[in-house]
């Protein structure tokens, strides 16, 4: 083993930078739709973006957990707010569906 | 210009379309072009056509139903839960067009078509479908009333008939 190994598993990891969109009345409760966001909390997760944008205060929650009926998706495909996020991908904030 | 999805292993089609639609004639587009693609003659075929109705939720005069999607995702989750369905009840074919933007009262806002061999799975999937996409459908509704746009949370319900 090298002696200048860091202790920690791996080379550091660069923060990614994410595109965030938002919808419906989320998107009215923020005053805007789109924004490019690089993650301050690593490793990224939806939900850590959630709190880093202080999307809470337009969409309030019981405590540091998503609202209920909000859902996450990534690169256009339903996802869990605890998903690792990478460099590139789309995030959107999607809140509760009407239905067709 | 309506976007579409289609998986030709379990004959699922699937479109959204931004103006308005006929419903029979898609459903005689669909017929067509399933038969010219070779598919199986089926014996049955079911038929849902929705409408927008003329009141809000509160009963007030609706002036038209916005509908608001996310291009790819919502699209994409109409073909999985179609084809589930189509999967569960073991049917030929099916056929969801839904609308998008701005739909008036009266115009069609979602048709959905199934063939099968038989009633049963026609029917029986046509409804499960169609309850399926009230609650798991990416849309987000936005009724506009006397002028003033108010977001529908949550789905308008099955409403059956009671005995008296």
């Amino acid at each position: 083993m090298s002696a200048s190994a860091p202790d920690s598993a791996g080379p550091p990891v660069a923060a990614p930078t994410v595109r965030v969109r938002l919808f419906a009345a989320l998107r009215e409760a923020t005053g805007w739709s789109e924004q490019q966001v690089t993650a301050t909390a690593l490793p990224a997760t939806p939900l850590k973006l959630w709190h880093q944008l202080d999307l809470a205060s337009a969409w309030p929650a019981d405590g540091a957990a998503m609202p209920a009926g909000v859902r996450v998706a990534i690169n256009r495909q339903f996802a869990e707010v605890h998903t690792p996020l990478a460099d590139g991908d789309e995030l959107a904030f999607l809140p509760p569906i009407s239905g067709g | 210009m309506p976007t579409s999805t289609s998986n030709p292993a379990a004959l699922v089609s699937v479109s959204l379309h931004p103006d308005p639609i006929d419903p029979y004639q898609q459903l005689e587009q669909w017929q067509a072009e399933l038969g010219a693609g070779g598919a199986e003659g089926a014996a049955a075929t079911s038929l849902f056509i929705g409408r927008v109705r003329g009141r809000t939720a509160s009963g007030a005069p609706l002036d038209a139903l916005e509908l608001e999607h996310y291009p790819g995702l919502t699209e994409g989750q109409l073909q999985r839960l179609a084809s589930v369905c189509a999967c569960r009840h073991r049917v030929v074919a099916v056929m969801v067009r839904h609308r998008t933007g701005l739909v008036n009262c009266g115009d069609a806002i979602v048709v959905v078509a199934v063939l099968a061999d038989r009633r049963g799975p026609a029917q029986h999937c046509c409804q499960e479908l169609l309850e399926t996409l009230k609650h798991d459908a990416p849309f987000w509704k936005r009724e506009w009333s006397r002028g003033v746009g108010e977001w529908v949370m949550g789905n308008t319900p099955l409403v059956e008939a009671t005995a008296p």
